[in-house]
C-alpha cells in the first residue's frame, strides 16, 4: 500500500525535494518549496510532500487585536511609511529590484501604488542602490546629470489612502 | 557687579561660533535657521542697528538634498548686461561648478535687503567638505541642529539586521524566492 496523495500534488506544482537517502534524480524543477516525508508504519509506507515554512515567519508582525479585520496586511498595520523606511520597502521586492505582484504581496490596490510609489522614491532618491538591475548604477553618485546629488520626497503629497 | 552678572555679560555681548551639518538637508529650509543666527535675531537683545549677529560655519555643503525633481527645475538667471546676455542656469549645473553657491544664495535671500546683507554674509563660512580650517573650527562653542534626518541606506545595514527586523507580509506557499 502506498499513499501518494502528496506526491502527485508536488508533481504538480513543479516544486520537488528529495531528503532521504538514494534519492537524488530530480524530474522536474527544484524550488525547495516542499520537503518529502517517508514516514512507515506495520506495512503501510506513507510518502508526503509537506510545505517548508517561509523565511519570513519567525518575524513576521501578528497583531490579534486587528487579526480579525478583512483588509491587507498594511492597513491592518496602519502604519505611516515614508520613502526612507527601506527596511520595510524592501520586503516588496525582488532580489533584482522589481516590484512584487499582488498575487504574493496580498496588498489591497490603494495599497500596492503607494507601495510602488515609495519605492520608486527610494530608488530616486538612492537610498536601495544594490537592489536593482544588473545593469544600472550601483553607486547614485556617478549617476548622470542631476540624478547623481541627493534628494528627498514629501509623502504628505501622495494621494491620501 | 557680581561675577555671575559679569559673565552673564560677557556671554550677551559675545560672538558665537555655530556649526551646521549641511548634509541631506533642504538648502532653503536651513537658510531661515541660519539667516536668523547670522542676524542674531534669536538674542533678546536684538535691534537693526545693534551688531550683534553670529557666525555660521556650514559643512557638507556639496551633499545637501532638493525635494522632488528641484534639481533639474530651479533656474539660477544671469544677465551680462548686453543684448542677448540672460542665461538659466539650472540647479545641478551651479552644483557641479561650485558646490557652496546653491547654499550661499540661499542665505542671502533669506537676508534682509540692503547694504547690510554684504557685512552679514561675512559672517557665513561655507565648505563643500568636512575639511574646516582649524583656526575657524577652535571658535567654535555651538552646533546648531539639523532639520531632516539623514536617511540610512539599505547597503549601511547588515544582513543579520535586514533579517530581524520585523516583516510585514510573508511570501505564500507556492511563491518560489527569486
Ligand atoms: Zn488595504
Amino acid at each position: 500500500m502506498m499513499n501518494i496523495h502528496g506526491l502527485t500534488k508536488t508533481l504538480a506544482s513543479r516544486s520537488f525535494q528529495s531528503v532521504s537517502v538514494g534519492r537524488n534524480i530530480h524530474v522536474t524543477a527544484t524550488s525547495f518549496l516542499k520537503q518529502i516525508v517517508e514516514q512507515k508504519q506495520g506495512k503501510t509506507l506513507t510518502i508526503e510532500a509537506v510545505y517548508q515554512p517561509s523565511p519570513r515567519s519567525s518575524t513576521l508582525i501578528k497583531l490579534p487585536e486587528v487579526e480579525d479585520k478583512e483588509c491587507c496586511s498594511l492597513c491592518k498595520l496602519d502604519l505611516p511609511i515614508k520613502h526612507t523606511d527601506v527596511l520595510i520597502l524592501s520586503q516588496f521586492l525582488r532580489s533584482d529590484g522589481c516590484m512584487l505582484s499582488r498575487r504574493v504581496t496580498k496588498l489591497c490596490s490603494k495599497q500596492q501604488m503607494r507601495m510602488s510609489n515609495l519605492v520608486s522614491m527610494a530608488q530616486k532618491a538612492g537610498l536601495m542602490s544594490k537592489l536593482n538591475p544588473r545593469n544600472s548604477k550601483k553607486n547614485p553618485k556617478l549617476r548622470y546629470g542631476e540624478k547623481k546629488f541627493n534628494n528627498y520626497w514629501d509623502e504628505s503629497l501622495m494621494r491620501p489612502l | 557687579m557680581s561675577a555671575y552678572e559679569r559673565v552673564k555679560q560677557w556671554n550677551t555681548f559675545a560672538r558665537i561660533w555655530h556649526i551646521y551639518d549641511a548634509k541631506w538637508q533642504n538648502p532653503f529650509d536651513s537658510a531661515k535657521v541660519i539667516s536668523k543666527h547670522i542676524q542674531g535675531l534669536h538674542k533678546p537683545i536684538y535691534h537693526p542697528l545693534n551688531n550683534c549677529g553670529d557666525h555660521v560655519i556650514v559643512f557638507n555643503s556639496r551633499h545637501i538634498a532638493l525635494p522632488g525633481y528641484e534639481w533639474k527645475k530651479r533656474a539660477y538667471f544671469h544677465h551680462t548686461g548686453y543684448p542677448g546676455g540672460a542665461s538659466w542656469t539650472l540647479a545641478w549645473q551651479l552644483h557641479e561648478i561650485n558646490p557652496t553657491l546653491v547654499m550661499q544664495k540661499a542665505v542671502k535671500w533669506e537676508l534682509p535687503r540692503g547694504l547690510s546683507k554684504f557685512g552679514l554674509m561675512a559672517r557665513l563660512h561655507i565648505f563643500p567638505d568636512e575639511e574646516i580650517p582649524e583656526e575657524l573650527l577652535k571658535n567654535v562653542t555651538s552646533q546648531l541642529r539639523q532639520l531632516r534626518p539623514v536617511p540610512r541606506t539599505l547597503d549601511s545595514y547588515s544582513d543579520k539586521e535586514i533579517e530581524e527586523f520585523p516583516k510585514v507580509m510573508d511570501y505564500p506557499n507556492d511563491y518560489i524566492l527569486k
